[in-house]
């Protein structure tokens, strides 16, 4: 069981990735997954975040994720809005992290850390800065699913728009880069 | 992929509701918003009354059953409360409507989130209660309650309850059956009580006189009566048909437990998980998930709650003056004359949308299992400013 937690900004479209990473697992790989997004007073630019947590084996609980196997960040500056991104963290967890470069003072700098520039990546094939497929191909870059699987779950959710939203998604997988 | 909402709206899709009466209220939404999609889509044939409050989507539901079609409505929280009058018409008409409740707290505080406060407030209004743990569960139970209550010696109408965004935002892989299917298992709704009929008219909710009261009221108790038996049919067909079993109480790694946690709704699936983790340290502990709260299971409680236990309810909401939530009433009610070797400990937990945590369910768990014990309702994972967090203090 993978426990997954994603922080993003209102706008970005973290709860559809979570919704979509789950589809791609519980349909596409023949696993189990769930989503569990938080919502509340939602607005354009704000910090949100969506859980998801997947797995071989039937999942029995529900709720949110406390301790996270893998972090993903669709916009770093969340860190700068009060969210602790290390909020039940262990060294073991990962982080997959949408930016250019990295930066020393990340918290999580000592951990295992794939980073992507998503928001250039979304730029060039969308021409709209929604990073989620692309972060959705760095989750496959980062081993927490295949692409195939996370492809064919993105052409299902975004229709006329799959083919680009799929080329993200394949960009991103392949320019991750990791500190392992 | 569905969310529970989605869930719900396909399984009422499938029950070929003919006419829909919702008035959208969050986490409910969705399922108003999907089932008129289904309609102008033409994958419903079915009327959409756009209501103007949810006392007017229960009167449609009543008026439409009445003449002998299926209904289908939905809501949450104060959108039940408003219906409060209605649900008391329903029942007593012995209209089988079948409604999912999506969970959420009842005001004040003003709250969007989940709590059982909302269904547990009309848990006498003469509606059977399910509570799904997850959203394969509101679909197969929304089928299981068409079944149910439709049944000629039941004839009771019936909310499926799941959890506000903890089930019904929650994305889940879940098996749709095919209509064929639902077809043979539900068969053509046809009214079996009272009817609006120009061609046989008859005297419907009129005034009632004494003579006559308690009469009517008799045979809703034993419409209940009769449910219990009729739903572990029902669950036995559907299991044969669509192949996932269910019982009105299940029990989870019981046999030999000294702890039972008993819960119901999502949080039962939390429960399991953590009972998983005690056993693997070799801690007998266990829990029990009641599915069918009304009518509730008490045979089959008593049948299965393990002999000498500790067993702890976690109820969602509380019954606000007295000692425990009402789930552990019920509980402490079945068990009180006929298992005088169980103690049953009340919490209460997860309120207003408060996830429950896993340090909710051990702290619980702990307690029991180390004997602790108070007769007045422990609240879990409450924080430590509960009695000055918001207080009114007059400023010198």
């Amino acid at each position: 069981m993978k426990q997954i937690k994603m922080y993003g900004v209102g706008g970005q479209g973290v709860v559809t990735a979570a919704k979509v990473l789950c589809e791609a697992v519980a349909i596409h790989e023949n696993g189990y997954a769930q989503a569990i997004p938080a919502y509340g007073h939602e607005r354009r630019g704000a910090p949100v975040y969506a859980d998801a947590i997947i797995s071989r084996e039937p999942i029995k609980k529900k709720g949110f994720v406390y301790e996270p196997d893998y972090v993903v960040i669709f916009d770093d500056s969340v860190m700068d809005k009060g969210i602790d991104v290390m909020a039940g963290t262990s060294d073991q967890t990962v982080f997959i992290v949408n930016t250019y470069r990295t930066r020393e003072d990340y918290p999580f700098i000592k951990h295992k850390l794939f980073w992507v520039d998503a928001h250039s990546i979304a730029l060039n094939t969308l021409k709209v800065d929604i990073p989620n497929t692309a972060m959705l191909g760095a989750m496959a870059g980062a081993d927490l699913v295949g692409i195939d699987a996370v492809g064919a779950a993105i052409k299902d959710k975004f229709g006329d728009k799959g083919t680009v939203n799929l080329e993200a998604a394949r960009t991103a997988c392949e320019q991750i880069a990791s500190n392992a | 992929m569905l969310e529970g909402n989605g869930a719900a709206s396909e399984a009422m899709r499938l029950a070929r509701i003919g006419v829909v009466s919702a008035y959208p209220v969050t986490p409910q939404s969705p399922i108003a918003e999907v089932l008129s999609d289904y309609v102008s889509q033409g994958r419903l044939d079915a009327e959409y009354v756009r209501v103007e409050s949810e006392h007017s989507a229960m009167s449609v539901a009543i008026g439409a059953q009445l003449t002998g079609v299926r209904t289908g409505t939905a809501t949450s929280s104060v959108g039940l409360a408003l219906m409060f009058e209605m649900l008391g018409v329903a029942a007593g008409l012995r209209l089988p409507i079948v409604m999912p409740v999506v969970n959420r707290a009842l005001v004040s505080p003003w709250s969007l989130w989940c709590d059982h406060q909302d269904s547990m407030s009309v848990r006498d209004s003469g509606w059977m209660q399910f509570y799904a743990e997850d959203c394969q569960e509101v679909l197969d139970l929304i089928l299981i309650a068409y079944k149910a209550a439709e049944h000629a010696d039941v004839l009771l109408p019936t909310m499926v309850c799941m959890d506000g965004f903890f089930l019904s935002h929650m994305s889940q892989a879940v098996m749709v059956p095919d209509q064929e299917d639902v077809d043979a298992f539900l068969p053509f709704y046809e009214a079996k009580n009272l009817k609006l009929d120009p061609s046989d008219p008859m005297f419907i909710n009129n005034l009632t006189p004494s003579t006559e009261f308690m009469e009517m009221r008799y045979q809703q108790f034993e419409g209940f009566n009769n449910a219990s038996g009729i739903i572990k049919e029902t669950m036995a067909e559907f299991k044969n048909r669509f192949g996932r079993g269910y019982q009105p109480v299940e029990a989870y790694r019981c046999e030999d437990a000294e702890a039972v946690i008993i819960s119901l709704g999502s949080m039962s699936g939390t429960v399991k998980h953590i009972v998983d983790q005690y056993r693997e340290k070799g801690k007998k502990v266990g829990s029990i998930r009641i599915v069918c709260f009304r009518p509730f299971p008490t045979e089959d409680l008593l049948r299965i709650v393990p002999e000498n236990a500790h067993v702890g309810v976690l109820d969602r909401s509380m019954s606000l003056g007295a000692q425990a939530g009402p789930v552990c009433m019920e509980v402490r009610s079945a068990l009180s004359e006929r298992r005088p070797d169980v103690r049953v400990q009340p919490y209460v937990a997860g309120l207003g949308g408060r996830d429950l945590r896993p340090v909710a369910v051990t702290t619980a768990i702990d307690q029991m299992l180390e004997g602790t014990f108070n007769p007045a309702a422990q609240w879990l994972d409450v924080n430590e400013n509960a009695m000055t967090i918001r207080r009114y203090t007059e400023v010198a």
